[in-house]
């Protein structure tokens, strides 16, 4: 078992911490929380994050004066800003500042996972790093495929579903979270719950002739389930 | 008309009628004293002709201007005008009849007296009273015209700066201080009015980020916990289904909110830098983007970007322009239909061959419009294209005939 990535939740809509709390614990992470610029200060130099979760509007301040701050005491820590603004400029200063990912609210949680682990990959240089799930082997910055040790050819897309399932196994998956998946993170403007539809039964096809467990399970029709025992 | 060409006009207008009445009324009041004279002076030479007759007689009298005839009208007396030819001129005369008694013989005595001294005494009075007239009009509008200017000179550089106020601009109204009240008064109204329109201006941009925030959270919330809902085990495929709407819904509505929020924020005019760019590239890089979703449909794709044309844009507005065009090609098309992009003489023409419209064409741009049977659009992708091209005053039209076409003329 991999050691527990503490991560620390700046935001100041407590039900919205606290459900992002939960969420994160049942994940394997290890989540703090501060509700303003001043607690979070005070955390960053008891703890030792993986990541921040940092909401810009806050009570005492705008969020973005912690982006230096952080990532001057320490450049592994994984920054995603979370703001409800989606505003271009606003994008564009915080990851001048040093922020690693941007997440506009309402954001979904399954979405959040996979952005905190492709984070912390990145900055813990397990650039090589394999993730491995039984028969399933993925090597994310390569962008292959493993069954059994065999290669398994899947495109772009595919490979973004199945690398999503592996982050989010367990977890019931609406269509419309993963619709919201592929259209923000491949830049697909015409994404419709078909298209979710047909990239999945295509990516079921090809583990399953590769001889892969039947992992992905439709929900009611009404989203997926990356199902492990 | 200008202030001071309305002031000026009224003036020359107002000079040049009191200086044809006025020079009228002197030239003939001129005459008249003229006249006057030589009536008097006529007279005068007939007193000396009649009181030298008395010692001479009436015949040696007669001279060049003096002419005597024999009458039988005693009665005779009468000034007229007269002309004699002398060194062959023609001259003009005034001439006094009068009937004169010597030695029981009646004689008609003829006194001439000439008017041409006269006559152009009233000339040259005519023509300095001309000069005089010219330069006085000349240095009063002058005068006029400079006063008026210098007075109006503050109220000059405020039209200027109202010109120039863009309430996006950061910088506050200032105008000049006026001497003249008026101005002054019209100035302090104008800087009022100016700062309430970049306060009211400012606040609505608050309020529009404001809503944004205050709404996306809650949204935030409803999907997070309709998520972890539907993490639980026992639900029943009712229920999932309830929980999986829920979610679509509120995705629905954060987009919503976001697309208004994004109207608004062009009409506030937020995206005001911009960039010379081909939009022949940007068509080919975007179209790219929806390979799948035409692959998916069975889209036959026809591009013909003939000329090479270049925009004035906004960068951010320019590829959502563009987005949001062909995802409404593509999204309202029917399978295996085609998509019609074409770019020449300044004009980008995207059509589709979706099926004919369940509302009415002049609606299409309206914000919320779509077809009943459409319940994913959100009915404001149009209304954003058209927001766009009005900002940039490019003529927008759309057009059915077989073919949805939309059309947008890029040269303003």
């Amino acid at each position: 078992m991999l050691k527990k990535h503490n991560i620390l939740v700046v935001e100041d809509e407590l039900e919205l911490a606290k459900s992002t709390l939960a969420y994160l614990t049942e994940n394997g992470f290890s989540p703090f929380h501060a509700k303003d610029l001043k607690s979070a200060r005070k955390l960053l130099k008891q703890e030792n994050f993986s990541a921040v979760l940092l909401d810009l509007g806050l009570p005492d301040g705008d969020g973005m004066a912690l982006i230096k701050e952080i990532k001057n005491a320490k450049n592994e820590i994984g920054l995603i800003i979370v703001s409800a603004k989606d505003a271009l400029d606003k994008k564009i200063e915080g990851l001048e500042l040093g922020a690693d990912d941007y997440l506009t609210k309402p954001y979904f949680f399954p979405e959040l996972n996979a952005r905190l682990k492709s984070v912390i990959r990145r900055l813990n240089l397990e650039v090589n790093q394999e993730i491995i799930l039984n028969e399933i082997t993925l090597l994310p910055e390569q962008m292959r495929t493993l069954i059994h040790g065999e290669e398994l050819e899947l495109t772009a897309k595919e490979f973004g579903l199945l690398l999503y399932f592996v982050s989010n196994q367990n977890r019931v998956i609406s269509k419309t979270t993963l619709g919201e998946f592929m259209s923000s993170n491949y830049a697909d403007y015409g994404f419709t719950d078909d298209m979710v539809y047909t990239h999945i039964k295509n990516l079921k096809k090809k583990l399953s002739g590769s001889g892969c467990d039947d992992y992905i399970k439709n929900v009611y029709g009404v989203g997926y389930k990356f199902t492990v025992a | 008309m200008k202030l001071l060409t309305k002031t000026s006009l009224n003036f020359i207008s107002a000079s040049v009628l009191f200086f044809l009445v006025g020079s009228m009324a002197m030239y003939f009041s001129v005459r008249n004293i003229m006249a006057e004279d030589l009536r008097n002076r006529l007279l005068q030479q007939q007193n000396e002709f009649i009181y030298t007759a008395q010692q001479n007689k009436v015949m040696d009298l007669v001279s060049e201007l003096v002419f005597v005839q024999t009458t039988q009208n005693k009665q005779l007396y009468s000034f007229s005008d007269t002309v004699l030819i002398t060194n062959e001129k023609y001259m003009l005369y005034r001439k006094l009849d009068f009937s004169y008694a010597q030695n029981e013989q009646d004689y008609k005595v003829s006194i001439l007296l000439s008017q041409s001294e006269s006559d152009k005494l009233i000339m040259k009075i005519a023509i300095m009273n001309i000069g005089f007239a010219m330069l006085f009009f000349l240095i009063m509008f002058f005068v006029n015209r400079h006063s008026i200017k210098s007075a109006l000179g503050v109220f000059y550089s405020t039209i200027r700066k109202l010109e120039d106020f863009e309430v996006t601009q950061s910088s506050t109204l200032s105008l000049d201080t006026a001497e003249i009240e008026e101005v002054k008064k019209l100035n302090q109204v104008f800087e009022k009015m100016s700062a309430q329109i970049r306060k009211d201006f400012i606040s609505q941009k608050e309020y529009t980020e404001n809503v944004s925030h205050e709404l996306q959270t809650p949204l935030a919330i409803i999907s997070s916990k309709a998520d972890e809902l539907m993490q639980a085990d026992n639900l029943s495929k009712e229920q999932m289904e309830q929980l999986a709407l829920l979610l679509e819904t509120t995705n629905r509505l954060s987009k919503i909110n976001q697309a208004l929020i994004f109207l608004t924020k062009i009409d506030n005019r937020f995206y005001t830098e911009g960039s010379t760019f081909s939009l022949n590239d940007l068509i080919k890089e975007k179209l790219s983007l929806f390979k799948d979703a035409i692959q998916d449909k069975n889209i036959k794709l026809k591009l013909d970007l003939l000329d090479i044309t270049h925009v004035y844009m906004n960068p951010y507005l320019a590829e959502t322009l563009i987005i949001n065009l062909i995802k409404n090609a593509i999204f309202h098309n029917k399978s295996g239909g085609v998509l019609r992009i074409t770019l020449s003489n300044n004009t980008l023409s995207i059509a589709n061959s979706g099926g004919s419209l369940s509302f009415s064409e002049k609606d299409i741009f309206k914000r919320f419009t779509r077809s009943s049977e459409n319940k994913k659009s959100l009915g404001i992708g149009l209304s954003i294209v058209q927001r766009i091209c009005d900002l940039y005053s490019f003529n927008i039209a759309y057009s059915y005939a077989d073919e949805h076409q939309f059309k947008i003329n890029f040269k303003k």
